[in-house]
């Protein structure tokens, strides 16, 4: 492969990986973080709109058996479909911040704040989710020791309902820490 | 540390290829800059430490409450149990889990942290250390939601679906694993404390 000292000096010049410019990185980092911004937000609004409309009425009525189910039984369901809707309206307030930071890509404290708070909210999805997470484990298998019933055998469509709109949530807490570091990747390119 | 090392060690200047054209003026006059923006970024990396060191404490109390909360009552009779400990429950024994690995990273990345205080200017461990935090975030708040599910219905119980509220029963056993979970919380306050110190300090002027 060598043929010797000056043609090795050359072949070295020809073969250096033409560097990218700094601006085009993080330009498609910008893009790239407004995409999957709507992308967490559409998620997080399904998974409020899926348990939200979380309804279920057997068709029978006993005596001592509860025949209607709602999200609004359990709290803790409520808090997930509180937090989702929150996260969903702050994702779709910070997407005017993320356009600014394709045009503008040298902006740094900017990017700051929206590290800060997407931080925040992503805690505030997560605690939420793996709440309901919890729930919905409790509802499909129940718990021997403290005699809590496992509620899915009866009410088969409301459990599948809120078993399917954690989907959308955890989809979201994933998006949401691809967005902080990749903002904090852009940070610290420039 | 001798202060001296930050100019004098071989640190590739990132700045100085963007740089170049504003600090053509005077190398001279920018050096204390530099020195200036390692010192800011050195105060920075102690208490990345300090606080990392404060999410230990509080993890590992986490994890070892609740794993050492049972309780036995004094009595027994022929159809109830009367034994409660965090293996009746697959959520507690995911916090435990969850809080244990935690708790090892948190003690794994302190070298790297260490690292940062000497050498201010090294943005590669600061951004690794974020990434890392990040990850360890999300484990520790799905951790701590989970908990707090259970330990709300442990306290309150549900009428619509008759789960009984067994902190009556149990309430030594309520009162460590409600500690436990407090604690789990602080050590996620303390994470997106250090997110935001390591994203601080990634800027670069």
């Amino acid at each position: 492969m060598k043929a010797g000292g000056a043609v090795d000096a050359t072949d070295k010049e020809a073969s250096k990986p033409i560097p990218i410019p700094k601006v085009r990185v993080s330009r498609v980092l910008s893009v790239l973080d407004l995409t999957l911004r709507v992308v967490a937000a559409l998620g997080t609004l399904a998974s409020a709109i899926a348990m939200g409309t979380s309804r279920e009425t057997l068709p029978f009525a006993a005596q001592f058996v509860r025949f209607r189910a709602r999200y609004k039984d359990l709290p803790t369901l409520t808090f997930f479909v509180i937090a989702n809707s929150i996260v969903c309206v702050y994702l779709v307030l910070s997407l005017p911040l993320s356009v600014v930071h394709i045009i503008w890509t040298a902006a740094k404290n900017s990017r700051i704040v929206l590290i800060i708070s997407d931080t925040v909210m992503m805690g505030l999805l997560t605690a939420g989710a793996s709440a309901a997470a919890a729930i919905v484990y409790l509802a499909h298998y129940g718990n021997s020791s403290t005699n809590w019933f496992a509620f899915c055998r009866q009410f088969n469509s409301f459990c599948e309902r809120i078993s399917g709109s954690l989907i959308g949530s955890f989809v979201a807490i994933t998006v949401l820490v691809l967005l902080i570091i990749m903002s904090s990747v852009a940070i610290s390119r420039r | 540390m001798k202060s001296g090392d930050s100019t004098t060690i071989d640190v590739p200047h990132h700045e100085a290829s963007g740089g170049a054209a504003s600090k053509g003026k005077g190398a001279i006059l920018t050096v204390p800059a530099r020195q200036e923006k390692g010192g800011m970024r050195r105060g920075m990396a102690i208490i990345d430490l300090v606080l990392r060191i404060g999410a230990i404490v509080a993890a590992l109390a986490a994890a070892a409450t609740m794993g050492t909360s049972d309780q036995n009552l004094p009595f027994f009779t022929q159809f109830f149990q009367f034994e409660a400990s965090y293996d009746d429950m697959p959520s507690f024994q995911f916090f435990l889990i969850a809080m244990s690995l935690v708790a090892g990273y948190l003690v794994l990345s302190v070298p790297f942290s260490i690292v940062s205080i000497v050498r201010p200017h090294a943005s590669g461990i600061r951004l690794l250390l974020l990434i890392l935090d990040v990850v360890a975030l999300t484990l520790a708040t799905s951790a701590a939601g989970a908990a707090t599910a259970i330990v709300y219905l442990a306290h309150n119980g549900n009428s619509s679906s008759n789960w009984l509220a067994i902190c009556n029963q149990f309430g030594d056993f309520c009162q460590t694993v409600s500690g436990a979970v407090v604690a789990s919380f602080v050590t996620v306050v303390t994470f997106m404390f250090l997110i935001l110190l390591s994203a601080v300090a990634l800027r670069k002027h």
